[in-house]
Formats: C-alpha cells, sequence, structure tokens
C-alpha cells in the first residue's frame, strides 16, 4: 500500500507533499516517512494519506481558471494605485507573482513544475 | 494546556487542531471566527444585487467574482472555526439564520443603489483588509492559513471598489453629488467599523492575550483612517462635520465618539436593528429556497421530480 507523505518544515507553516512510502498500515506509513522525508530536513510535523483516498483532476482534463477572459478577477486590472495601504500592495505583488508563474509556465504544463510552495496562496476560491 | 501556558507561548499561528487547548481560548476563537465568517456572507448577500444592477458587463463580471470570493470566505472560515471544536458549520449557519449569529455593523444596512456600492466596495473593505493583514498573525494557525488566501484575493475587491468610486466622483455632476450623500450617510458606519475604543471593547483583552488579535480598535482605527481620509479627500468627497475628527499633532486622528450613534451600534451589535433583521431573513430565505439543491447532493435522488413533484426554486 502506498501513502502519501505531507511535510511542515514549522508549526505555523503548510503541510506540503514531499514524496511517498510503502507500508502495510498507518502505523508503519508514519514511521518510515519520519525516516525517509523526517531525518534531514527540517520537521515539524508529517502527515501520511492513503495515495487512493487522494481525487485529482490535472490540467489535461480541465483548464484552471477557465478559458475565457477573467483578467477582472484581478488587482493589476484597475488602475488606482495600491501603494497607499502596505496591505493592498501586498496582495497585489502576490497576485502579480502568481500571474508570473502562470505565463512563464504557459500552456506547457507538463511535468508539474515541482510543487507549487510559495508559503500559502493559490488564487481563486471554489 | 492552560491558560497561563497558552497566554505564554501566544505567538503567530502556534497553535493548531492537534493542541489541546482551554475552553476559554477555543470559545473566543470560535466567537471571533464566526463572526468574521458571518460577515463575509452578509457581505456577499449585500453585494449580490448588483451583478445585475451594475451599469456595464465589466462591473457585472467583477461583481460576481467578488461575490463568489466572499462566499469562499466565508467557507474557509467556517472551517477555520469547526477546527476548534466548539461548532459546526450547520450549527453556525443555522445560527445565522435565526439571527444569532453576529455579524459586522455596517452590513446590518439596506444598500440599493449603485453609487452607495463603493462605500462597501472600497472603505468598508478597506477597513476589513487592514484588520485582515494583522489576522495573519493570529495565534490560531487554521485562521491565519485562510486570512493567507483571503489577503490574496481581497487586493482585488479593494481596487475594484476605488476603480467605481473614481468613475463616480470624476462623472458627472450628479453623479458626483450622489456619491456625496452616499458617503455623508455611511462614514459615520465606517468610522464605528472597529467598533468602541479599546477601554470599551468587551473581549480584547482576553482575545490579545492569547495572541487571536494582534491589534486594537484604536491601532487599526488610526491605520485606516491614515489610508483612507486622504483618498476620500483625493475624490473631492468632503468628510461631513460630524462625526467630527480631530487632527493631533502627532498626525493621529480622534474620532470624537460622542458624535457617533452608540444606541443603533449596540441595537445592531444584538441583531436588533430593524433593516438589518430584514437582510438576516431574506438570506434565510434564499437559503431555504434552495435547500433541495444541498438535499439532493447529500441524498442523490432525492431531488425536486422524484418523488414530491415539486418546482424547483431559485435563490431569488
Amino acid at each position: 500500500m502506498i501513502w502519501e507523505v505531507f511535510r511542515q518544515e514549522q508549526r505555523g507553516k503548510y503541510h506540503t507533499h514531499c514524496g511517498n512510502v510503502h507500508a502495510p498500515d498507518k502505523e508503519m506509513a508514519l514511521m518510515f516517512a519520519q525516516i525517509q522525508h523526517g531525518r534531514r530536513r527540517p520537521t515539524h510535523s508529517l502527515w501520511v494519506t492513503p495515495r487512493e483516498e487522494i481525487g485529482e483532476v490535472d490540467a489535461e482534463e480541465t483548464s484552471f481558471g477557465g478559458t475565457t477572459d477573467k483578467s477582472y478577477r484581478w488587482a493589476m486590472t484597475f488602475n488606482t494605485d495600491e501603494d497607499f495601504a502596505a496591505e493592498i500592495a501586498a496582495s497585489q505583488r502576490e497576485q502579480e507573482a502568481a500571474e508570473r508563474e502562470r505565463a512563464e509556465r504557459g500552456d506547457d504544463a507538463e511535468g508539474g513544475g515541482g510543487n507549487a510552495e510559495g508559503g500559502a496562496e493559490e488564487g481563486e476560491s471554489a | 494546556m492552560d491558560i497561563g501556558t497558552v497566554t505564554e507561548r501566544a505567538s503567530p499561528r502556534q497553535f493548531g487542531p492537534k493542541d489541546d487547548l482551554p475552553e476559554e481560548y477555543r470559545k473566543a476563537a470560535t466567537r471571533m471566527i464566526q463572526f468574521h465568517a458571518n460577515s463575509e456572507i452578509m457581505g456577499a448577500y449585500l453585494e449580490r444585487p448588483f451583478i445585475r444592477q451594475a451599469p456595464s458587463l465589466d462591473r457585472k463580471l467583477a461583481f460576481s467574482a467578488k461575490v463568489q470570493d466572499e462566499i469562499g470566505h466565508g467557507q474557509l472560515l467556517y472551517r477555520a472555526a469547526e477546527n476548534l471544536g466548539v461548532k459546526t458549520r450547520g450549527q453556525m449557519l443555522d445560527e445565522l439564520a435565526n439571527g444569532e449569529g453576529k455579524f459586522l455593523n455596517c452590513f446590518h444596512y439596506p444598500m440599493t443603489e449603485w453609487w452607495e456600492t463603493p462605500m462597501i466596495g472600497f472603505f468598508v473593505d478597506g477597513a476589513a483588509m487592514r484588520r485582515q493583514a494583522t489576522l495573519k498573525k493570529t495565534s490560531w494557525e487554521p485562521y491565519a492559513h485562510a486570512m493567507d488566501k483571503i489577503c490574496f484575493e481581497e487586493g482585488f475587491h479593494i481596487k475594484h471598489g476605488e476603480s467605481i468610486l473614481r468613475e463616480l466622483a470624476t462623472g458627472s455632476r450628479k453623479e458626483q453629488e450622489l456619491v456625496q450623500d452616499a458617503f455623508e450617510e455611511w462614514w459615520p458606519r465606517i468610522l464605528q467599523f472597529f467598533g468602541p475604543t479599546d477601554d470599551q471593547s468587551t473581549h480584547h483583552d482576553f482575545a490579545s492575550a492569547v495572541g487571536l488579535k494582534t491589534m486594537g480598535n484604536d491601532e487599526l482605527r488610526q491605520a485606516f483612517l491614515n489610508a483612507y481620509l486622504p483618498k476620500a479627500r483625493k475624490y473631492g468627497l468632503e468628510i461631513p462635520e460630524y462625526p467630527r475628527i480631530n487632527e493631533g499633532e502627532d498626525g493621529r486622528y480622534e474620532v470624537v465618539e460622542d458624535d457617533l450613534d452608540w444606541d443603533e451600534f449596540w441595537q445592531i451589535a444584538k441583531n436588533d436593528y430593524g433593516p438589518g433583521r430584514q437582510q438576516i431573513d431574506s438570506r434565510k430565505a434564499a437559503r431555504e429556497a434552495v435547500a433541495w439543491v444541498r438535499e439532493s447532493m447529500e441524498t442523490p435522488g432525492s431531488g425536486p421530480g422524484s418523488d414530491t413533484g415539486d418546482t424547483p426554486q431559485a435563490a431569488d
């Protein structure tokens, strides 16, 4: 049985996928995960979950964010200044970074480009 | 963990669902996050009519995206609250429907005209964003994680709100007058957004001692006024004489609290304000109208037409 492993480096950070292990049950999976994924890298917590319990949809099957122009969803579209308040500027910087990453990856989504881990944000709501 | 330990350890993202937290902490966090989640939902209902009323396709699209975001924020926050083990999401949604659930003062007032929308979309959301940015450092980790995603999205909302304000403020004389009227009506409510001064705030001490809140009402109000008063002036909005706002030599603003209607504020806080009751009830009616959608998702085959023969209802 295969278990996917998620590591959290520090208290309060996100658990992010870091690999998987073979194990007959959860207890063993946790033990193997500690040995394989928690020994060198800083680790505060590990999650394991059976691979078959994970649902997946990828860029082959769907077009994430849709195919129509959704520029109205982005702060950059509105040309008022964002720097009058630090929190608005921060939000826009994050959105710009997300847009840049999307553009760089383009349609060549194959290979996944590693994990999309920036610590936090994924973009739009469901 | 006892309160002493919690207070000692209190720091950003310090506590999570695995920690054995005292009931007092869990209840305080639940109250705070439930209030926040309820406000997201009630705010979305207030803005929803403007998907139809918006004067252009661009504005309709942006409003629909925004309303969708806000409902999503409500869902994220109910999850963060649910993790505390005090209330389930279902309970919190029921409480909102039956008038027990509390939410932001500004969302108790009806908003019917297009020129009112920047009052929520720019000023109220701007105030909320100011507060939310500080909550990225709250001690309840699931709340902080929800804030990461909410703040990421919120920049669009506020800039959209400002864009509407600018359009109206630089539009026809008539539009300028209408937006000024809306501003005068909403401004006192916006000033009450951060509640009464800290010394009168009932829950402040505990929430800040355990790191749930990282900034007091007074400081947040200052920061808000520092950023948004100049904006109002920039768009030619005249700040009403009352409530008075005194600017100190140190550049700090002081709102004369006695100029604000605190009776109305506390009435709202108890969900006893008439127009607010109507908002609560109209959301309740929308929720009931689409109960069949939830039921048919949970029990496939039970949807309309399957046995009841009822005509399916839409939310509005």
